[in-house]
């Protein structure tokens, strides 16, 4: 403190120890040869997509053709990250700053969740097509649009809920020092909300793959739509039954899943360390390796070396207060709050219109189909619960298990699970269980593993002195998990619920309905009658399926997660 | 007298509840800040003392009454304040340096400036060295050290402080005041004028020109002591002393009143004051002869004035104690209460309680139910027509508090009723 500083670094964006790290070649021929072969690749995108339209692209199932699709699924699941991302920061954004605006916003977004990919779908590839009769780009907006569908909103909520809880002192320093809406934005809550949103993106990226086989392979009527990619190679090895080819995807899958995982999220959760709010000691040190070769770059470093000083040099114009600003926002949000009224306003017309011929008869159909698929739902998420809360506490509490499997279980619900339907339902032809029950072990497959994830999660977290209490009172192991574990997991386990629940509703179209060596099975559920609606490209019965499931859906969530939510938060939370 | 740097004049603030009407929280305030003076905000917790300073700041609008700045109303943001907050406010993910900036960059200086001036005031306040820290690796001392630099960077004319030195501790404190007196007193520069909110008797009389003392319900200016004692001041001094008596004296004889309210037939506002620590206070007067000084208790228990003052009123709406001028002394029943073991402290506790308006009230209500039980919504109605003025939240909380000690009455949190027990 005495001594005084002559020069000042600037402050190294990766971390402290940035600039004392030993450079390594090798790494800065490794990223050249990255960047090479990204622009190669992004040359090939680019003539797929401007290419005259195919509708019906021939897939080769030799497994020379993988890295190709599989980089063409990765180029959309990452476009439409980025409309994800920029939708969020759009529509969360607005819907946190206009109370007015979020009252219809909010509940919107909650409906919008509610619907699976397959509702978005013929209004999605009908306009696009159409928009773009001789390209290609058409067919593949249509696509990225409805990987779209699968990331967003998560990531909409999360930012909404963290630009509307940044802590009152911070806020109240920005409004002193006078910043304008865009600094506030990116100086205050950005930042505050970045662990969030990419805690959500993670997931929201594996909710994209979810319906990858869809979103490149999807029928519509007579018409069948096919793009170049992992999922409609996969549609086609299903299709042919070729199980080398399912395989090869599946593990070509699993080898993206990986390699995003390591050299994507990881590092950015690293990185976004800095933004943690809480000063509660060092919360279990996270590291990347990838990370830690990157700093060792030389190219890297060159790079920004370049980039800081430049950002750094435009002056900004002299501020003066401006009343006015405040009063524009307001107008300008009352403009598009007033067209986004009548765009809906429209579509709820439309949408009655196209309900008409529905009869009442229809109807109690399709709420028993509803029905039918709840209570599959609902034994998913029992089912799922009994196994995961037993070891998912083993693993939580112990340190060095969750150490391990931890990463390794992220990595594993990410993991698109309609890929692996095709051996389940061979496993169930063989045995001989009937679609209605198997639907539920389809539905687990995706699911079970938000539930333990969030479980192992919550066993890490139970503070030690409880822990030790427990052992100092020589508590029996039943009585240590009734009057510790169990509760202490508790606002995990909802949390795990919630989010199962919802892939399994998600699912229900994939698992209710589904194709296997060019039969199609087909058991009673609102999945069922969805999928085989937008099949038969019957509109009016898509429509009303997919208005019963969104109500069900929001219904359910308002009635029973909200409220066990609410009891986590007040009676089990360990935070206070 | 010289113009003022910046006043209000007869400022009022409300705020909405969800039930009830308005809270009062400040009620026809006017003051000015003058060039060169360090004026001190003292009162006990929730007199609204800094809700005045955020109105004078600009982050708070008043409902009524004007705000004006070098004699020209107040709109938005006040230009010549630098602002400490309490709680640090730091933002987390920014170096020490690189919150200085943020602070600046409003100004529109080219990016040499912002650094040179970032710079000075880190060396200003003695953080030199720290400039690539973030905030999670310091001290809660070199935090403020970063909040204070911040605020002093904007060059402003007046700086002010919202309970700076509250979540420092006792040593850490104390070197702050001197630094910020340091360099409050070099005559030329600024910051001109210091406004500070604070709880702390000793801390206020040190280092302000003036001492505004607030009184509560709802929240008004009730003397203003000026303080010529020279500078620097020594805390040993018998003239620090004196004043700083003068001004226990001021808060006793409005907070402490030495005719207080009496158990009756109307409702008594209840003190907040938990049922344990009133319990306590009885303890420590039977441990210390009987009697004691209202403030020497709070400086040896560590408590904020205002919340012993609480306890106190408290313990003498109970008939515990008598609160002769600045005195707490332990009334007879006090004394039974001391010597009794825990099941006849009950009893008296309930004896006391049911003594109480509110108390009695639902007691009735109770007892006029066949399930022996009441919603809690019907205690709460009862508060806020009897007691418009108060916090019924709070007063509620007491209400539940003082019941469970006495086990009087037992409050479901989830069934929201009250049932006698």
């Amino acid at each position: 403190m005495s001594q005084p500083a002559t020069t000042v670094r600037r402050p190294p964006v990766w971390g402290r120890a940035a600039g004392f790290v030993e450079r390594a070649p090798w790494i800065d021929a490794f990223i050249m040869l990255v960047i090479a072969g990204l622009v190669f690749g992004i040359a090939g995108l680019a003539r797929e997509w401007t290419g005259v339209l195919r509708p019906t692209v021939e897939i080769d199932l030799s497994p020379a053709a993988l890295p190709a699709y599989t980089f063409y699924s990765l180029a959309r699941g990452l476009v439409a990250f980025l409309l994800s991302l920029g939708f969020t920061l759009g529509y969360g954004y607005w819907a946190a700053k206009d109370r007015r605006a979020s009252r219809v916003l909010i509940p919107l977004l909650d409906v919008l969740q509610s619907i699976p990919v397959l509702g978005f779908m013929p209004g999605l590839v009908l306009a696009l097509v159409a928009l773009f009769p001789r390209s290609n780009i058409g067919l593949e907006l249509a696509s990225i649009a409805l990987i779209f569908t699968g990331q967003v909103w998560n990531m909409t909520f999360s930012f909404y809920h963290s630009v509307r809880s940044v802590p009152a002192d911070l806020a109240e320093a920005a409004t002193m020092f006078r910043f304008s809406r865009w600094e506030r934005l990116r100086r205050v809550e950005l930042p505050f909300a970045t662990i969030g949103l990419i805690w959500n993106s993670m997931m929201s990226m594996a909710g994209g793959w979810f319906f990858l086989m869809i979103s490149e392979a999807f029928v519509l009527g007579d018409k069948d739509f096919r793009l170049p990619g992992l999922g409609s190679y996969m549609t086609v090895a299903v299709a042919r039954g070729d199980v080398g080819a399912m395989i090869w995807a599946i593990a070509a899958m699993a080898a993206m899943i990986i390699v995003l995982d390591q050299m994507l999220w990881r590092p950015i959760v690293v990185w976004a360390q800095k933004f943690r709010v809480d000063e509660s000691g060092q919360a279990a040190e996270m590291r990347s390796w990838f990370l830690d070769l990157l700093v060792r770059s030389h190219l890297v470093a060159w790079a920004r070396a370049r980039r800081r000083p430049h950002a750094r040099r435009r002056p900004a114009p002299p501020r003066r207060p401006r009343p006015s600003s405040h009063a524009r926002a307001a107008r300008v949000s009352t403009l598009v709050f007033a067209g986004l009224i009548a765009v809906l306003g429209l579509g709820a017309w439309k949408l009655v219109r196209l309900l008409e011929p529905t009869t009442i008869s229809d109807w109690l159909d399709l709420i028993g189909a509803g029905t039918a698929t709840l209570a599959r739902v609902l034994i998913a998420t029992v089912i799922g619960t009994l196994w995961t809360v037993p070891v998912g506490l083993a693993i939580g509490l112990s340190p060095r298990l969750s150490r391990i499997v931890q990463p390794v279980v992220q990595v594993v619900a990410s993991f698109p699970a309609p890929m692996l339907f095709p051996a389940l339902i061979a496993l169930m032809h063989v045995s001989g269980i009937p679609l209605g029950w198997g639907s539920i072990m389809l539905m687990l497959v995706g699911t079970q593993w938000y539930i333990l994830f969030n479980v192992i999660a919550g066993a890490t977290a139970i503070p030690a002195d409880l822990r030790e209490v427990s052992s100092v009172f020589r508590m029996r192991r039943w009585e240590r998990v009734r009057a510790l574990y169990l509760p202490a997991v508790f606002p995990y386990l909802v949390t795990g619920w919630i989010t199962a629940a919802g892939g399994a509703w998600n699912a229900s179209i994939v698992a209710e309905h589904v194709s296997f060596r060019g039969a199609t099975w087909s058991t009673y559920g609102l999945g069922a009658a969805v999928s085989s609606a937008a099949a038969d490209a019957r509109f009016a019965r898509l429509a009303a399926s997919l208005v019963v499931m969104a109500v069900i859906v929001v219904v359910f969530n308002r009635v029973v997660w909200r409220r066990l939510h609410e009891l986590a938060e007040h009676r089990y939370t360990l935070m206070r | 007298m010289t113009e003022a740097l910046c006043e209000v004049r007869h400022v009022a603030q409300q705020f909405p509840q969800p039930r009830g009407p308005a809270l009062r929280v400040l009620e026809d305030v006017s003051l000015a800040i003058h060039p060169g003076e360090v004026v001190a905000l003292l009162g006990p917790s929730g007199c609204g003392k800094s809700t005045l300073l955020r109105i004078l700041a600009g982050l708070a609008t008043p409902t009524a009454g004007d705000v004006r700045y070098h004699d020209q109303p107040l709109r938005g943001i006040n230009p010549g304040v630098g602002f400490v907050f309490q709680s640090f406010a730091l933002f987390p993910w920014m170096t020490v340096l690189e919150n200085l900036e943020a602070a600046l960059r409003p100004l529109g200086a080219p990016a040499a400036e912002l650094r040179a001036r970032a710079l000075r005031v880190i060396s200003m306040v003695g953080l030199t060295g720290f400039e690539e820290a973030y905030p999670r690796e310091l001290s809660g001392g070199m935090k403020q050290r970063v909040g204070i630099a911040r605020a002093l960077s904007l060059d402003p004319e007046m700086l002010f402080m919202d309970e700076p030195f509250g979540q420092v501790d006792a040593l850490t404190a104390e070197g702050l005041r001197a630094q910020v007196l340091d360099i409050w007193s070099e005559a030329e520069t600024n910051p001109s004028s210091i406004v500070m909110v604070s709880h702390d008797i000793q801390e206020v009389v040190n280092m302000a020109d003036r001492i505004v003392v607030f009184g509560t319900k709802p929240g008004h200016i009730r003397t203003i002591v000026e303080n010529t004692l020279p500078r620097p001041r020594d805390d040993r001094s018998s003239g620090f002393a004196r004043l700083v008596d003068k001004i226990h004296d001021i808060i006793t004889g409005s907070e402490m009143p030495d005719t207080p309210a009496r158990p009756g037939p109307s409702f008594e506002p209840l003190p907040s004051a938990s049922a344990s620590d009133i319990v306590n206070l009885v303890e420590y007067l039977a441990a210390r002869g009987g009697r004691d000084d209202v403030f020497q208790i709070a400086s040896d228990t560590d408590r904020e004035f205002g919340e012993l003052i609480a306890v106190v009123n408290a313990a003498e709406l109970l008939e515990l104690v008598d609160t002769p001028h600045r005195m707490v002394v332990l009334a007879p029943l006090g004394r039974r209460f001391a010597e009794a073991d825990e099941p006849e402290r009950k009893a008296l506790w309930r004896r006391q309680l049911l003594r109480l308006g509110l108390f009695r009230r639902v007691a009735e209500a109770i007892a006029r139910q066949p399930s022996r039980r009441v919603d809690a919504d019907l205690v709460l109605e009862t508060i806020i027509m009897a007691l418009p003025q108060e916090r019924y939240e709070q007063t509620f909380e007491t209400f539940v508090n003082w019941a469970r000690y006495g086990d009087l009455f037992a409050y479901d949190e989830t069934a929201r009723t009250i049932a006698a027990q």
